[in-house]
Order: structure tokens, then C-alpha cells, then sequence
């Protein structure tokens, strides 16, 4: 048979597809592990998740070299080039979620007293691990039409943080604490700000999937800047 | 695709729409705006609706491109897609095949060079070419460059200019050493003059033909396959050199090699079996996002 090195190079960009898929199926997995966590303050599921982590970077670092490899062996141009090089970029904003995931685990350790009950971390939580989804499946599917949708929805999430964080501030006014109780909630507070932001930033990295997508399947850099 | 299926196509063409195959199979059009290219610069050739036929071969098909000055263009696609036939429209090689027709305008500076009336030596001194093997004359490395100045009587060396004191040894010598510089070859061969050319490896005879080819001073220099027969190092000599020489001379260059294409030139044009221009644009825009899907499958190897 002729098209063997063809052949083989296609099989390596559709294993490329999958295996990023799949990282993201584990990165998705720590990520609603973490969240789970926070919500039912169950530490021996937050050490696991932060135990995880490692596996995630390791896998992260193999499939950056398949893409370096395929850049120096194959010279791939057009849609290959951009399809490797959006997996490239992607794999970066994946492994960056698997941290977030991490230090969501680590305010799942710390203890605090409940400082305000306003606040739906859980909720905020879920939208912004669907929309890392949303972002994956779209990679996955190439579908340009999703990254767009995915894009627009981050002003959702982005309201819900911000929200969220004044919320926070307000009750923490309201209660017109003194010193020492200021003292006693300080880190519960800065937890709960530190999981918002957190948050927050794993839906920039969804929408970041969601560019390097767009760029990938429609040629489109509207979203990367 | 076969070449049966494409002259099917061709033949099926309806004008600028979508075109089917007697087979029934849909095959991409090829739309005019792919290959209408707003080149950077002045257009030092402008060819208008290029055909070529070989007897009953019809090996360029209304081909329309224009050329800027002081830049690299790079021609690419399979074997007989007629890249290398409208490289030789450019300075009227073709010319000499007798079975050859050229329909349609070059126009260098503004001027048809397939009007009535054109001196072909004076052409081909304006718009100098080098073949694929290095084909240095068997005479010295001086000799091989100052033979062009010679021929078209720019130096006088002969024996009645030696006697009537009109020949110009220092002028030649400086013309020899700036050529051999331009071609990044002085340095490798200015102990050794009056050796003979076939003397040097494959690489260094190429940068002599291109320094044979500076010497008579011409405009626009056509290369076709340059780098083909040479090993990696000299390849990397030659094209560094073809980039040098983008800023005087505008450079047409024909090559198999896509990622030389990428490396080397400002704009690519993609020919395509049947003797076609399917897209001409930015190098960078050809090699990361064509318009034509044919343009798109060829440059990623997704063919056959």
C-alpha cells in the first residue's frame, strides 16, 4: 500500500482530537470532583483531586511533545496547521483549569467558618465547568458556530462572579463586624473571593478553547483577540 | 484526482460555476477572485490570459498574474501543471520548442515581450534564468561570470581591444568579484579564479550560475527548481540567498518543495493539473488558509 505515511499522519490528527478530548474529559472531571468538594466540605475527595493533578500535567506534557512532533516531522500547513497549532494552545488553557481545579480543592481543605450563605458557588461552578464543555465538544466536533455562543455566554458567567464578589463584601459590611471578628473570617473570606475569581478564570479558559477553535475550524482569529 | 478526470472536468466547464464530471461527481470551481491578487509594490510583469499548447496539449490555460518587483514569487503544484512552462513564458524560452503556441501578453515594464519586434537577447539579458542542475561552462570560475558581459560586449577583452587599448581588466575583475559576492560565492572561490568551474561541489556551481546569471545585470531572474539536485546545506545557501536577492532583483521561482515555497517567497502561486492557476496570494495566506479546498488538499498531501 502507498499511503502509508499519509495514512498514518491523518490517524495521528485524529488521535491528537481524541486524546486532547479525553484530557479534558479527566481536566472536567477534577474540576466538578473539586466543586463537589467545596460543597460538601469532603476533604479525602479534595485530596484526591489535588493528588490527581499530576497525572493531568504529565498527560498535558505528552501530548504538547505529540504536537511538537508533528510540527517537526510533518510541516503540516492550512487547516492542519491551525488544527495543531489551536490543540497546542489548547492544551495549555486545559492544564490551567486542572490547576484552578486544584486550588478549588485546597479552599475545600482549608477550614473556615460559613461566612455567607448569599453567594451559589455550586451554581457558578456548573456554568463555568459547561461551558468548559461546551468549548471541548466543540474542538472536538469543530464546530465554529458553538465557539461563538460560547463566547457571548461568558458575559453570563463574568456577571455572575462579579455579583457574587459584591455580594461577599456587602454581607461582610452589613454585619458590621469589629476587629476580632474581622480576624476570624478573614480567611473563609478570602477563600470564597479566591473560588470566585477562580471561577471566573476557568470560563476565560473555556472561551480561550472556544478561539483557538474558531481559529482552527474557520480560519477566524476574532475571538483570540 | 487523475488527469482524465481533470481534462473531463475542463471540458464540462461551464463559465465560472461549479462544475460536474461525466461521471456525475461535483469538482470545486475555480473562481477568478482566487487567483486576482493585489500584489505589494509595482507589478514588474503583468501576464494577461497566458495560454500555452504543445501541439495538441493545451499546457497552460488563461493564466492572469501580476508579478511585483524586488520580491519572491513562488510557483508550485504537481508535475506537468504547467508551472514550469509559464516560468519559460516569462523570458520566451519557449520560444525554441517548435510546437509550442503562446497566446496572450507578458508585459515586462509595461511592454509585451511577445510583440513583433522584441530582441530576444536583450530579453533574456533583462530577465536571466537558472536551470534546476548547475550548468557552469567547462572554463574557469572568472570566465564562467564574465562571459555574459563579454557576449553582450559590456567588457572588452578581445585582442583588438588589448591592442587598440580598450580592454578592461580592472573592470572586469570588479564585475567578476561583485557577481561572486551578490552570490554569496567570493569568499569560497576568490583564491581560485582561473580553476576550472566543474571543479566546484553542486551547491557552489549553482551559486555560480547565479553569479554568471547577476552578471549581465538583469532585472527579474528566473529559477526553476534551483535547489532540487543540492544537499540540505547548500539548499539553506541558496535560499538565503534567493531572500538577499529579493531586495534588487525580482525573483520567480519554480519548486517542488512546499516548504521552500514557505520559507523563501512573498507570494505563491498554486498550479494545478491541467495547466490552471487555482490561487495566487500571500505565501502566508496560501499556506495557512487557501481558499481553494484543491489548493488546500495539495499543500497538506491529502490526494491520490
Amino acid at each position: 500500500m502507498i499511503a502509508v505515511a499519509r495514512d498514518d499522519y491523518r490517524e495521528s490528527l485524529d488521535t491528537l482530537r481524541s486524546d486532547v478530548g479525553s484530557m479534558a474529559a479527566a481536566v472536567l472531571e477534577q474540576l466538578r470532583r473539586a466543586l463537589a468538594a467545596l460543597d460538601a466540605d469532603d476533604h479525602a475527595s479534595a485530596r484526591e483531586v489535588i493528588d490527581a493533578d499530576e497525572s493531568i500535567n504529565r498527560r498535558y506534557l505528552d501530548l504538547e511533545g505529540d504536537c511538537i512532533d508533528l510540527f517537526a516531522l510533518q510541516q503540516p500547513v492550512a487547516s492542519d496547521l491551525r488544527f495543531i497549532a489551536a490543540s497546542f494552545k489548547i492544551l495549555t488553557d486545559l492544564e490551567r483549569v486542572g490547576d484552578l481545579a486544584t486550588n478549588l480543592a485546597r479552599y475545600a481543605l482549608a477550614d473556615g467558618p460559613e461566612v455567607v450563605t448569599d453567594v451559589r458557588v455550586h451554581q457558578i461552578g456548573e456554568t463555568a465547568a459547561d461551558q468548559v464543555e461546551a468549548a471541548i465538544d466543540a474542538y472536538v466536533e469543530g464546530d465554529g458556530e458553538a465557539c461563538r455562543a460560547i463566547a457571548e455566554r461568558d458575559d453570563e458567567l463574568d456577571a455572575l462572579c462579579q455579583h457574587a464578589s459584591e455580594a461577599v463584601v456587602r454581607e461582610l459590611v452589613a454585619g458590621e463586624p469589629d476587629r476580632w471578628e474581622i480576624e476570624r473570617l478573614l480567611d473563609g473570606i478570602s477563600n470564597l473571593l479566591l473560588t470566585i475569581r477562580d471561577l471566573e478564570r476557568v470560563g476565560d479558559h473555556a472561551v480561550n478553547i472556544a478561539a483557538r477553535t474558531l481559529y482552527a475550524t474557520d480560519s477566524d482569529p476574532e475571538l483570540i483577540y | 484526482m487523475s488527469q482524465t478526470d481533470t481534462a473531463e472536468t475542463t471540458a464540462n466547464r461551464t463559465d465560472g460555476e461549479g462544475v460536474s464530471t461525466t461521471a456525475g461527481e461535483t469538482v470545486e470551481e475555480t473562481r477568478p477572485e482566487w487567483t486576482c491578487h493585489e500584489t505589494d509594490g509595482e507589478t514588474k510583469l503583468a501576464v494577461g490570459d497566458l495560454d500555452v499548447h504543445y501541439g495538441d496539449d493545451h499546457a497552460l490555460k488563461g493564466v492572469s498574474m501580476d508579478i511585483p518587483e524586488e520580491s519572491v514569487t513562488a510557483l508550485i503544484g504537481p508535475s506537468g501543471c504547467g508551472k514550469s512552462t509559464f516560468l519559460r513564458c516569462l523570458n520566451r524560452m519557449n520560444d525554441r520548442i517548435r510546437a509550442a503556441s503562446v497566446d496572450g501578453t507578458v508585459e515586462f515594464d509595461g511592454e509585451n515581450i511577445y510583440q513583433d519586434g522584441v530582441d530576444l537577447v536583450e530579453l533574456r539579458k533583462r530577465v536571466g534564468m537558472v536551470f534546476q542542475s548547475p550548468n557552469p561552462f567547462p572554463k574557469s570560475i572568472r570566465e564562467n561570470v564574465s562571459y555574459g558581459p563579454r557576449k553582450h560586449g559590456d567588457i572588452e577583452t578581445g585582442l583588438l581591444a588589448r591592442l587598440t587599448g580598450r580592454a578592461e581588466p580592472d573592470r572586469e575583475e570588479d564585475l567578476v568579484k561583485r557577481s561572486l559576492e551578490r552570490a554569496a560565492l567570493w569568499e569560497e572561490v576568490r583564491d581560485r579564479l582561473d580553476d576550472n568551474a566543474l571543479g566546484l561541489s553542486g551547491g557552489q556551481q549553482q551559486r555560480l550560475c547565479i553569479a554568471r546569471c547577476l552578471a549581465v545585470d538583469p532585472e527579474v531572474i528566473l529559477m526553476d527548481e534551483p535547489a532540487s539536485a543540492l544537499d540540505p546545506i547548500a539548499t539553506a545557501k541558496i535560499e538565503d540567498l534567493i531572500e538577499d536577492l529579493a531586495e534588487d532583483y525580482t525573483v520567480v521561482v519554480v519548486t517542488h518543495s512546499m516548504q521552500q515555497a514557505a520559507r523563501v517567497s512573498d507570494q505563491t502561486a498554486v498550479f494545478l493539473t491541467g495547466g490552471e492557476l487555482v490561487e495566487y496570494d500571500d505565501t502566508q495566506k496560501i499556506f495557512e488558509d487557501p481558499e481553494s479546498q484543491r489548493v488546500e488538499d495539495y499543500i497538506s498531501g491529502k490526494f491520490g
